[in-house]
């Protein structure tokens, strides 16, 4: 079980080790890859969310302040998967334990938008 | 105390709509469809989701978007979640051999994990009628055995779905997921588990009220076993699997209409007034499932992919969208919800009618 935990450790951080080890130091944005820029994409998208959900403010409930934040988990979800969606293929057990977190992902989706108790400041 | 009926038609519509259809077709192709072609059944399931599948879809949209007050009640759902969505499908689009792949696997393990929660919330909605209290306990044993079945079918569809490690779909080349070989005797362990203590809940409660506990309960869970465990392994069957899961979700779904539209807007009660509802209800979803599973790729048919990729790809974001309109309107702890799903359709035809169902059963 330590040796499978190392080994997907290892295979998480070799391709950022390999990717750094050919960087002249500062990313050129013309050489970044569909994936890098998926990646960044997500990222944007996550802000954005999170800005919404900080401009919004007291003006709307928490349960769709939850929602908002829901997104931000379903899109670093998503972005996690298309990169370790497969390490399952490697290293067996990862796949359990990415098929563990998909679960987890999905049951929080469940939670999507529904009535919350409220909160004092929605009172 | 109430009285409410058992059924939302009757014990022979439920009970084949529920899980009875689908459990005879399972024996019937398991008895005599033994070659390996499965082109007719395919063809066969593509004329049915016209008119089950795709209405499914829409009849959630339709019942998500029909009134501005569910759309201010749910700003992120009515409008948020469309956007990524669109997000999700553009970058799909863009990278049809990098993210869509990924994209296509992500609705491919929703999916029936979906179909599991629909099981669990017909299970209660039924052990509600027949008053039958499902509580922590009950809830527990019943989630580990349906949410274990579901992997148990993950680990078989993608074993007997896939050639060289991919499984072909809408022209696609998806990976199969890895799992590890002993996930499948775990996930049979916890299952058979949640069975037994499910079933002694249900024994105790006989013994308790002394009288047999109505089929119909335990009969959602198991045609879910039947779909992901045995029925999983015969490529044939699980190709009509979303038809049942579709239809099991029309009937519910037309009850609430009905109540939304009789119950609440002023109007006659009668047999031709639930008629008229269940007509327009249903040819406007299949309007719309023909607008959203057609309609929506002819659209983007311009794109220079196969229209068979574009088509993939919107049906996954299509279906995603939908497992997350499910979770938000279908709650049952919801007062409006968990009132409807009490009604029988008889009763929307007039006081008196409801006296046609059988049997009644007494709710504490």
């Amino acid at each position: 079980m330590r040796e499978s935990a190392t080994a997907a450790i290892l295979a998480v951080l070799a391709g950022p080790a390999r990717a750094a080890e050919g960087s002249p130091g500062i990313l050129d944005p013309a050489a970044i890859t569909p994936r890098e820029a998926f990646l960044a994409a997500g990222i944007g998208a996550m802000i954005a969310c999170g800005v919404t959900s900080f401009f919004l403010g007291e003006r709307v409930t928490e349960r769709t302040h939850a929602a908002l934040v829901a997104l931000v988990v379903l899109i670093g979800g998503f972005c996690l998967f298309t990169l370790f969606g497969l390490v399952g293929r490697k290293i067996p057990a990862a796949g359990s334990l990415v098929l563990l977190g998909l679960i987890g992902l999905f049951k929080l989706m469940n939670q999507f938008e529904i009535r919350r108790k409220r909160s004092l400041s929605d009172k | 105390m109430t009285a409410s009926s058992l059924y939302f038609v009757n014990w022979w519509t439920d009970t084949l709509i529920i899980g009875g259809l689908s459990i005879v077709t399972w024996v019937a192709l398991l008895a005599f469809h033994h070659w390996a072609d499965t082109q007719p059944i395919f063809w066969f399931a593509l004329v049915l989701s016209l008119v089950v599948n795709y209405p499914h879809f829409s009849a959630t949209v339709y019942r998500l978007y029909q009134s501005p007050d569910n759309i201010r009640q749910f700003p992120v759902t009515a409008w948020g979640l469309p956007l990524i969505m669109f997000g999700a499908v553009g970058a799909s689009f863009w990278q049809p051999n990098v993210i869509a792949p990924y994209f296509l696997m992500l609705f491919l393990l929703w999916s029936p994990y979906h179909y599991s929660g629909q099981t669990i919330g017909l299970t209660t909605v039924y052990a509600r009628r027949a008053g039958f209290p499902i509580g922590r306990r009950e809830r527990v044993a019943l989630s580990a055995f349906v949410f274990s079945a579901f992997v148990c079918g993950v680990i078989r569809f993608q074993q007997n779905g896939s050639s060289s490690g991919f499984i072909n779909f809408y022209g696609m080349s998806v990976p199969a997921f890895p799992l590890p070989d002993w996930m499948d005797a775990a996930a049979q362990a916890v299952m058979w588990t949640g069975a037994v203590v499910f079933a002694g809940f249900a024994f105790v409660w006989c013994l308790e009220q002394k009288r047999l506990m109505p089929p119909i309960v335990l009969l959602p869970a198991l045609t879910h076993f039947v779909w992901f465990v045995p029925g999983a392994s015969l490529k044939s069957f699980w190709i009509v699997i979303p038809f049942f899961h579709s239809l099991q979700y029309l009937l519910i779904a037309l009850a609430m209409q009905l109540k939304v539209r009789i119950d609440v807007v002023d109007g006659e009660h009668s047999w031709r007034r639930i008629g008229v509802e269940a007509r327009r209800w249903g040819s406007r979803n299949i309007l719309g499932g023909v607008l959203l599973f057609i309609g929506l790729p002819a659209a983007f048919s311009w794109l220079p992919l196969p229209l068979m990729t574009t088509a993939g790809i919107l049906a996954a974001a299509v279906n995603i969208h939908h497992f997350f309109v499910d979770g938000v309107i279908w709650k049952l702890r919801d007062t409006a919800t968990s009132s409807a799903l009490m009604m029988n359709i008889a009763e929307f035809a007039g006081p008196g009618a409801v006296d046609l169902v059988r049997p009644n059963v007494v709710e504490a």
